[in-house]
């Protein structure tokens, strides 16, 4: 038996997924026969890490309970990609690509520039917790590099003035 | 069956097999890792690297199929350079710290390392290091050390049923753990010792204690359940420093449950008792064991030409060895008394009740079993490997469907199940019991009308449906219902089910020798042959109950032992003459004994145990006892002696087993015994009066030695004395989590603190029998009464 | 003729005169008896004498409990006890050597992956109570604290040849 207090249960799942997200992650189990309901797991993790920015112990958890899944299988997954986020970041996740394509045409000095700009390396997040910046492996945009992507969207041909046009767009 | 040939050895192989396991058969040396026979394969440490003719590269032999006409090299110039060239890559981020590593000289790394690596080291980089984890009392882990083989995930997932270490991350920064910082739960997580084939995962109470060339290996049989898993004990300078598995395919396979393990760990407890001890005006001193042994037979002698034979009792507790048993028995009845019992836990001795409660079946058996009803059973914790057997069953499609006063969390997939408090068992039961006799009503009629008051519902008759419609069915009945108050009803309703349904009946006995009991004649209406003895005298209930003038204990501590502790103790403090031959002495032994023989634990001494499914195991004594202690059976051999009792002239403790061989019934002719016609009598006035308590045992407290065991008693599985209501009983009562009630059972009553536990059903308690707090209790099934106190 | 030869010899006594030859030689030639206690041998850095324990420099001792030597000691001389220390390390609570029982070939000191028991130059003792050939845990890292500095020179004297 247990010596873990039965009753002392996490927070309950509404207050970790919202009702959307839920709906979401429904839409998604149904496409997987009944019984291989955790096939659903990436999309329900990212659909949780859009709804909260991250991914932490808790709202793991709430996935694992809400597709029958042991809870370290879910941390398996969410460890395994690099696209969860484990640690709170920014509003702002630029994603710059620093591979062949991308290096030969400049990624160093966007690299530099996002730095010496922000005040952080790669793999921070400013103080404001605004701009997360970290490097990613090709993004299948070679023909615009050097590139980098923030949030869902591509931006090709950067130049330091470029990279100031559009951080300042941002809120 | 296909023809293959290895290393140009021809051979006939089944279909469909791996290469890895057809060279095992031929005892050809294949190095591995992550394989292992009873674990799934990954095959991801690419160590059974072999060269196969036609193939283009080295295929891993743990996961190439066998094909006709396949040639396969273990041995050539290609397999060596790709087996030497695997064993570099993982020897890179291992950081060879072999000195004091605790799995050094028994390393699987190790060896294959020496058997297939290169001599020199060509790496001059970094090493990965990897932070250490603490997964608990009972596993010590060094993750530096881990190769990744996955052999501790897939343990979890495919064997215990519960995924606690995983692995997370991705290339050089995978790790092994649990992510989170917690122990591990399962009952059987010991196991990942012997599975780590490098030391990452080590025993943590053995820890730095030994190495493994000091150790010599004794075998011996499991004492702390039924199942009787085969040991070894490792043993250095006399004492034994582990315990691990010996394989036995037809009992624990490869496993042990922790228990097994780690009760070692209270063998030589602070409170081993080293030398006789005789009470002499009050005062306890100690002495040798001629003075010991002559003041036993002088005091007893006394009580009974003061009171008669029948004033005298003795009592053994069931991890007993079948020869203790058999031996004790004779002794009493040599001295004219027929009170004998080891059903210490048991609260009803109708003769409804089984006469020989054994599993009815081979224990392989229990994976062939299509749909199983469990009855009063907690079958995880209390025999984790028959747990393992039903698990491999469910996970085949069986269903296992329960009658339980507790909703236990289980390893497999449960089916439907009745949680219900413990007096309302037999209902549940009788229900499932007319529904099987509404699947044919003109055939049942009688049964049908003595079950006519019987409710019956949806689940009862999905239960009997189940059960009649499955190939090979079986009712198991658990320890909660050994101990439970109408035991008789719920044996004579389930032969009733057995007989509808074609079910097989079985027990799951508690104790390791619980089945061996029953044959040693240890019983007060059986001799050692099975037959009933003309005056029969008392059970285990009513010698402690009533009240004896003299009682001889064996190995046993009636405060947890017993099924009513404060009338045991009352009555035992009572007596004149209490003669207690044990291993451990206690502050509760000092006040009621007399003398106090020191007697030694299963590890000390020769023996035989009968586990569930009736198999005969013997042992022998692994180290010497400690102090003056002695073989219990040569402490009795010599009392017979003393009271001047024919047939006492054993040499050896193997001629009393054959002896009791030659007599005892066997058990597939004797069935389970207590037929009974007549149906019982179910009351449907509901329930008692207050709360029903169910006094199971905990895993940890199940023997004197398990309670010493101090890394058992560290983990999450050992519990403290508390009463566990649901919520609803708790709000009826105006109790909440964490507040203290006295509990009372007539004039026994303890302070408990509150959980609230929502596996507990309506109208029961749980209070644990067997652990520190509940031993001035009455019943373990009773009635209760709680109280708040502020 | 040669019994002549012979005859004249032997009334000169010239073999008497061949042997004092030799006296004379070495008479007059210079002495190499050692005068021992005063004057000693040189004694090989790789000399194998009595036993002692080691230290870092940091006063942590050496010996990690690995038993090795105690596996390879063909006299079975060397008892070892281990334990988990405080800390988490792995650490003897008992090192006994009977330099009874012990030969003196060495191979402790070859097996030690710390280098922790080694065999110094000292020779010259002695056992004046029954037990006292017993060398304890206590008395191994008292020698090594006291022959530290000569220790590690032999070791780093020998350290190209191992």
């Amino acid at each position: 038996m247990n010596a873990v207090p039965m009753n002392i249960a996490a927070k309950p799942l509404a207050e970790l997924i919202s009702a959307e997200a839920l709906a979401e992650i429904d839409r998604w189990i149904a496409k997987y026969p009944p019984e291989q309901k955790q096939s659903a797991v990436i999309q329900a993790l990212h659909i949780v890490q859009d709804q909260h920015g991250w991914l932490n112990n808790e709202r793991m958890d709430a996935v694992a309970e809400y597709l029958g899944m042991p809870k370290i299988a879910v941390y398996e997954v969410a460890t395994f990609y690099t696209m969860f986020n484990l640690k709170p970041c920014g509003r702002h996740t630029i994603a710059v690509c620093t591979n062949i394509s991308c290096m030969l045409r400049g990624s160093d000095v966007i690299v530099s520039h996002l730095e010496k700009k922000l005040g952080i390396r790669l793999g921070q997040t400013t103080a404001d917790g605004k701009f997360t910046i970290k490097e990613v492996e090709c993004l299948a945009a070679c023909g615009g590099a050097p590139m980098f992507q923030i949030g869902k969207t591509y931006y090709e041909n950067l130049t330091p003035q470029r990279v100031d046009e559009i951080l300042d767009k941002l809120k | 069956m296909v023809n293959i040939e290895i290393d140009g050895k021809p051979l006939q192989v089944d279909d469909g097999k791996m290469l890895i396991e057809a060279a095992d058969e031929a005892g050809i040396p294949i190095p591995r890792f992550c394989y292992h026979k009873k674990l799934s394969i990954a095959a991801n440490c690419r160590m059974c690297l072999v060269e196969v003719e036609k193939a283009a590269k080295p295929l891993p032999a743990c996961a190439t199929p066998v094909t006709d006409g396949m040639r396969v090299y273990t041995r050539s110039a290609k397999a060596l350079t790709a087996q030497k060239g695997v064993m570099e890559f993982l020897l890179i981020n291992h950081p060879l710290d072999c000195p004091i590593c605790d799995q050094g000289g028994e390393c699987e790394l190790q060896e294959v390392a020496m058997g297939y690596g290169s001599d020199v080291s060509r790496y001059q980089e970094k090493k990965r290091v990897v932070k250490d984890k603490n997964i608990g009392p009972l596993i010590s882990t060094d993750m530096t050390r881990c190769i990744h083989c996955t052999r501790c995930v897939r343990f979890g997932q495919e064997i215990a049923g519960l995924m606690e270490l995983g692995a997370t991350g991705r290339g050089e920064h995978m790790e092994i753990g649990t992510y989170i910082e917690q122990s591990l739960v399962s009952e059987m997580s010991g196991n990942v010792i012997d599975l780590c084939p490098v030391g990452a995962l080590t025993s943590k109470p053995f820890r730095f204690s030994a190495r493994a060339w000091e150790m010599s290996q004794r075998d011996s049989i499991a004492p702390h359940d039924s199942i009787g898993s085969n040991l070894h004990l490792h043993v250095r300078d006399g004492q034994v420093m582990r315990v691990v598995p010996r394989e036995n395919e037809a009992i624990n396979e490869v496993w042990i449950s922790d228990r097994d393990r780690y009760s070692y760990t209270g063998l030589n407890s602070e409170e081993r008792l080293q030398a006789p001890r005789i009470k002499q005006k009050g005062a306890w001193q100690e002495t040798d064991w001629q003075t010991a042994l002559d003041f036993t037979v002088q005091n007893l002698r006394k009580a009974i030409a003061g009171h008669g034979a029948q004033q005298t009792g003795a009592l053994s507790a069931p991890h007993c060895t079948l020869e203790e048993m058999y031996l004790l028995q004779k002794l009493l009845r040599g001295l004219g008394s027929q009170n004998l019992d080891h059903r210490l836990r048991q609260n009803d001795f109708s003769p409804q009740t089984p006469q020989y409660p054994w599993l009815g079946q081979g224990l392989a058996q229990l994976e062939k079993l299509d749909a199983v009803l469990l009855i009063g059973s907690n079958v995880r914790k209390e025999q984790p490997i028959g747990a393992h057997r039903l698990r491999k069953a469910a996970l085949r499609g069986a269903e296992v469907m329960l009658i339980n006063p507790v909703d236990y969390d289980f390893n497999f997939p449960a089916g439907e199940k009745i949680i219900i408090a413990p007096d309302a068992m037999v209902s549940a039961l009788a229900g499932v019991a007319r529904a099987l006799c509404e699947l044919d009503k003109a055939a049942n009629k009688t049964h049908l009308d003595a079950l006519a008051q019987v409710a019956v519902s949806s689940i009862h008759r999905t239960m009997a449906s189940r059960l009649k419609s499955a190939d090979n069915a079986g009712l198991l009945l658990g320890s909660s219902a050994l101990a439970h108050p109408r035991l008789g009803a719920l044996h004579t309703l389930a032969k009733l089910i057995t007989r509808l349904s074609g079910a097989r009946l079985g027990y799951l006995p508690q104790a390791s020798n619980s089945v061996g009991g029953w044959l040693a004649g240890m019983l007060p209406d059986r001799d050692a042959r099975g037959k009933s003895v003309s005056q029969p005298g008392l059970n285990a209930r009513a010698m402690l109950e009533q009240g004896l003038k003299s009682y001889v204990l064996l190995n046993m501590e009636p405060e947890f032992d017993c099924a009513n502790p404060a009338a045991a103790l009352r009555n035992l403090n009572a007596a004149e003459c209490v003669v207690t031959l044990t291993p451990y002495v206690t502050s509760q032994m000092e006040s009621y004994a007399d003398v106090l023989l020191p007697v030694t634990p299963f590890s000390e001494t020769p023996g035989t145990f009968v586990n569930a499914e009736g198999r005969w195991q013997e042992f022998n004594a692994a180290v010497r006892p400690l102090g003056e202690a002695r073989p219990t059976w040569k402490v009795l051999r010599v009392l017979g002696n003393l009271f001047e009792l024919p047939g006492f002239d054993y040499v050896s403790a193997q001629e009393i087993s054959h002896e009791l061989r030659a007599l005892a019934p066997d058990l597939a002719t004797a069935g389970n015994g207590g037929d009974s016609a007549t149906l019982p009598q179910l009351d449907n006035h509901g329930q008692t009066q207050g709360l029903m308590r169910i006094g199971h045992v905990p895993i940890h407290s199940i023997d004197n030695i398990v309670r010493r065991a101090s890394a058992l008693q560290q983990t999450a599985d050992a519990e403290q004395a508390c009463i566990r209501l649901n919520a609803a009983e708790a709000g009826r009562h105006g109790l909440m989590d964490g507040a203290s009630a006295r509990v009372s059972q007539d004039e026994a009553e303890a302070r408990l603190t509150v959980r609230v536990d929502a596996r507990v059903p309506d109208g029961a308690a749980l209070i644990a029998a067997g652990v520190p707090g509940s031993e001035t209790l009455g019943a373990s099934f009773g009635a209760v009464n709680v109280e708040r106190l502020a | 003729m040669n019994k002549v030869a012979n005859y004249i010899k032997s009334l000169f006594l010239w073999e008497l005169i061949l042997g004092l030859k030799l006296t004379g030689r070495y008479f007059f030639a210079k002495k190499i008896t050692v005068q021992y206690p005063e004057e000693k041998t040189p004694l090989s850095p790789r000399f194998r004498g009595l036993h002692a324990l080691r230290r870092y420099p940091n006063g942590e001792e050496r010996c990690i409990a690995c038993k090795l030597c105690e596996a390879v000691c063909p006299a079975v001389a060397i008892t070892i006890e281990s334990e988990q220390r405080a800390d988490g390390t792995r650490r003897t609570t008992r090192y006994d050597i009977d330099l009874f029982k012990c030969i003196y070939c060495g191979f402790c000191e070859e097996s030690c992956p710390v280098d922790s028991i080694v065999e110094t130059r000292i020779f010259e003792y002695h056992f004046e109570k029954r037990g006292d050939n017993v060398m304890t845990k206590d008395k191994l890292l008292e020698i090594g604290d006291r022959y530290e500095k000569q220790i590690a020179a032999d070791r780093a004297q020998d350290a190209p040849f191992r």
